[in-house]
């Protein structure tokens, strides 16, 4: 256990650790541009520069990320030398850089952008005029390349050959002209991975083609949940616009309720500091044709109406069966189980199977199961597969993904689901509800691993939800949702 | 010939390569006399006999050996450089062109006693004969069966391969080289770990220069003391000087250490071309400070004479430059292959050598400003010691070393947007 002092503050720092390790474990800052806490040390971009003190009294500047700690060391993170060299440093990686934050979806919260008013603060000391690389350069269908921002830090590169292991991009050319680019196999846009690069990317020279000139990040905020698109249950962010930016613009009101991009939430429990594409994709899945009006065998009807027909339905079967979604929430399961108890015969289906063309399983993230609760539905459901009996006359059936023919003729149907689906219009009584961006909530991963969701907009009016729905259909004198 | 002789030894003919040509000069016949050494023995004469390496940092060979322990059971690994990239030297090119087999020897010599049983000859792409001469030694070698299987009725065999570079002034580099070897592109590797610990194929790794393992086999067959007496105490031995430029008979010339160096010039080398003046002269290879000709009178080419003078043999790469040069046009040439060859990995050489080329051009195309002299020196001293190889600190060296002694053709040309020397050379005859 060497114990080293940095900046006035002595450490313990474990064996085989570099300074840089050390001294981000014991919350002592030292910047970066290459190095990150997953990938391997290029040492690369030279800011992170300490001075070491040597015997002479004199001082030793050298790379941090890169430098093994030792027993007695003295580290300066801040000193005189230090200061110049980053100074320097900064001057060399902005000078080729267009510095077009005004128009750079990174500006905001671009590291390149924080360390130039921290570390040099100034402005260009050269007259010259920039080296001009490709902009706009489509690396994948999904993400684009700005070449003249790019500070070549490598974790891109890095990234596909050490984490997603796609090994899709590489750099080339030398010197100031040397471009980032996607291997010509095609690996990059078959990378199930490949929009992290865009999150680890310390500028904005990697840009999310899905969020291109969407939003200022500034006006954006953050709302802690979980991916619903595997099993895995990845935690994310997903950010929306900010009440207080709101747009007021007539035909705008669905961008202020819309999920703008999704970025990872890191969590060394889940999914470390990653998420797959599907992830990024959540706006897509979320963003479907919502169902906003309750229907009586197709016709229109309002909610108090169908729930209080869905209950006199309930109250009268004689076998009733439930199919519970595996996207319900552990609250609205629990919910389920408490309003209903035994009386309704519950299998847990599966609302989502893999889509063609999508990676089904692999040994990073994703899952097979496509379902984000899975294991909390079966924990009090069991895990049948469900087989609904021929003498079965009433079907509550949760969520989207069920055949419809498998339900007996004679049979009755109750369908909650928060989609605009065909199914809607075959139910005796369909109800809308939630979906998980409009609740609170938590889900169980398949490891067991149980994270929590939050709310990000009000739902429709029209629209219930599970938790509150199920002890109203359940309860013999009623009452609204 | 400056100086005693130790590589250049022979009389050179079309035939004086070939493994029958080498053998008849007593060639192989230091291998059987090592293979009847223990190893560490092996690596104690060569650690006594004090040789430097010739690759430009003139770092002692059997320290660089030392490090490495063999450890039985791992598999280590031994490189030739020859890479040579650094412009205004071609010595190696000598040794791979007339004396194949002396590298081939002291290969296997130095694998023996390093524990290698795998070992390289990384050489440059751009080399034609260099390469069919060193690949027809290996070939021959085989055949003869001192390579691929035990020899001499020792336990030791060794696998030598040929690697060609794809052309790159950053293979040179160790680390570069090694990683080139891997298959990727050659970006220089962050020190620790060193090579010697983990090297090429994260394996511990000798990279040693062809000149500085040219002379294994010499130091084995005379013996440590035999070789310290040739040269000088602190620099035993002899090096490669590959000299061009503006002088009478460029070429390769083996120079005893200690060789008073205008003697060298002006006698050996036959003086400056067409009778010019000398105007500097640049020791080892264009990484290193230029030295006037009143700066050179007093020094003999060893590095305890030269280092003082805040310059270095380097690789022996020498180039005479006549007076009536313009220095500010031999600075853009300098900087145009700096910026072309980084490689582009870490920032200060990857935005500097650029930067650099940026203000020498447009001080050539007379639109230079007065602080651009301050400006090239401030991005020298941000590339000295920053970098992930020393290509930073080199090319800061040369620049530093030409604007110090130069400053005055710099500043005319700026202001007067044309350059000091505008005259073709050839007329100054």
């Amino acid at each position: 256990m060497p114990r080293l002092t940095i900046d006035g503050r002595e450490i313990e720092a474990k064996a085989g650790q570099t300074v840089m390790e050390a001294a981000t474990e014991h919350g002592i800052f030292i910047p970066y541009f290459c190095w990150h806490p997953k990938l391997s040390v290029p040492g690369n971009c030279r800011i992170c520069v300490v001075g070491v003190a040597e015997k002479d009294g004199g001082e030793w500047v050298e790379i941090a990320c890169n430098m093994p700690v030792s027993e007695g060391m003295v580290v300066f993170t801040n000193s005189e030398k230090v200061r110049a060299r980053r100074k320097a440093t900064m001057q060399f990686i902005t000078l080729n850089h267009p510095v077009d934050c005004g128009i750079c979806d990174k500006a905001g919260e671009c590291t390149l952008q924080d360390y130039h008013y921290e570390y040099n603060g100034e402005r260009s000391v050269s007259v010259d005029a920039k080296v001009h690389a490709t902009k706009h350069y489509a690396l994948s269908n999904r993400i684009v390349l700005d070449n003249e921002r790019c500070i070549q830090c490598t974790r891109c590169v890095r990234f596909t050959r050490e984490i997603s292991k796609s090994n899709g991009l590489g750099l080339v050319n030398r010197a100031d002209h040397s471009l980032v680019r996607a291997a010509e196999d095609g690996s990059f846009a078959n990378d199930a991975y490949s929009d992290n690069v865009i999150d680890i990317c310390p500028v904005g020279a990697l840009l999310s083609r899905s969020f291109l000139h969407k939003a200022r990040v500034w006006y954006l905020e953050p709302t802690a949940s979980v991916c619903p698109g595997c099993s895995r249950g990845c935690t994310v962010n997903l950010w929306h616009r900010r009440p207080e930016w709101r747009l007021k613009a007539p035909g705008m009101q669905a961008a202020n309720a819309s999920v703008d991009r999704v970025t990872p939430l890191e969590n060394p429990a889940v999914n470390g500091p990653w998420i797959c594409n599907k992830g990024r994709d959540l706006p897509k899945l979320l963003g479907r044709a919502r169902a906003e009006v309750a229907m009586l065998k197709g016709k229109p009807a309002d909610l108090p109406g169908a729930i209080a027909q869905a209950r006199s339905l309930v109250a009268a079967a004689r076998r009733p069966v439930a199919i519970v979604s595996s996207w319900g929430s552990n609250e609205e399961l629990a919910a389920f189980k408490a309003a209903f108890g035994t009386r309704l015969e519950a299998f847990v289906k599966a609302d989502h199977l893999p889509e063609p063309g999508e990676v089904v399983e692999d040994s990073l993230l994703i899952r097979a199961d496509k379902n984000p609760n899975t294991a909390g539905a079966t924990a009090l459901f069991g895990d049948r597969a469900p087989a609904i009996p021929k003498d079965a006359d009433l079907v509550l059936v949760w969520g989207e993904g069920l055949d419809f023919g498998l339900i007996p003729p004679a049979a009755k149907i109750v369908y909650l689901n928060a989609w605009l689906q065909p199914e809607n219009g075959h139910a005796d009584v369909f109800i809308p509800t939630s979906i998980q961006t409009e609740r609170d909530g938590h889900y169980t991963n398949f490891a067991g691993v149980t994270s929590a969701f939050s709310k990000c907009f009000a739902k429709p009016a029209g629209v219930a939800d599970a938790e509150t729905l199920f002890p109203a259909l359940a309860a013999a004198g009623g009452g609204a949702p | 010939m400056p100086g005693r002789q130790l590589i250049m030894t022979f009389e050179v003919t079309p035939t004086s390569h070939t493994l029958e040509a080498y053998k008849a000069r007593g060639g192989y016949q230091t291998l059987e006399k090592a293979l009847k050494m223990a190893p560490a023995d092996v690596t104690k004469e060569v650690t006594a006999s004090g040789l430097l390496g010739h690759g430009g940092a003139a770092f002692p060979v059997g320290r660089k050996w030392g490090v490495m322990k063999p450890i039985p059971g791992e598999i280590h690994y031994l490189c030739a450089n020859a890479d040579e990239g650094e412009p205004g030297t071609f010595k190696d090119r000598w040794i791979l062109e007339n004396a194949p087999h002396l590298l081939v020897e002291s290969m296997l010599i130095t694998s023996y006693a390093l524990g290698v049983r795998h070992a390289f000859v990384y050489i440059r792409g751009e080399f034609d004969l260099p390469y069919r001469r060193i690949q027809g030694a290996v070939d021959e070698a085989y055949a003869a069966g001192l390579l691929g299987k035990p020899v001499f009725g020792s336990e030791f065999a060794l696998d030598l391969v040929v690697y060609r570079g794809a052309g790159s002034y950053v293979c040179g580099e160790a680390s570069g080289l090694i990683t080139s070897i891997e298959g990727r592109k050659p970006y220089p590797r962050n020190r620790p770990p060193r090579l010697t610990v983990r090297g090429l194929f994260q394996k511990p790794t000798v990279i040693n220069n062809v000149e500085s393992l040219a002379n294994i086999t010499g130091i084995i067959r005379m013996g440590a003391e035999e070789f310290r007496k040739v040269g000088t105490p602190k620099s035993p031995g002899t090096q490669l000087v590959s000299i061009s430029g503006h002088i009478a008979k460029p070429g390769v010339y083996e120079v005893e250490y200690g060789y008073p160096w205008a003697k060298f010039l002006d006698e050996d080398c036959g003086g400056m071309l067409h009778g010019a003046k000398l105007k500097c002269v640049v020791p080892g290879g264009i990484s290193t400070k230029v030295l006037t000709r009143a700066e050179i009178e007093p020094l003999t080419l060893s590095h305890e004479s030269v280092n003082p003078a805040g310059s270095g043999l380097g690789s022996g790469g020498m180039i005479a430059v006549a007076e009536g040069t313009c220095m500010v046009r031999f600075l853009q040439v300098l900087l145009r292959f700096y910026h072309h060859e980084s490689c582009g990995q870490c920032t200060p050489c990857r935005e500097g050598m650029g930067w650099m080329h940026k203000i020498i051009d447009r001080i050539v195309a007379g639109q230079g400003v007065p602080e651009d002299i301050e400006r090239l020196y401030a991005i020298s001293h941000a590339n000295d010691g920053t970098t992930i190889c020393g290509m930073g600190d080199a090319a800061g060296y040369a620049t530093v070393g030409i604007l110090n002694k130069y400053r005055d053709e710099f500043e005319y040309f700026i202001q007067n947007k044309r350059s000091k020397f505008d005259g073709r050379l050839e007329c100054l005859a």
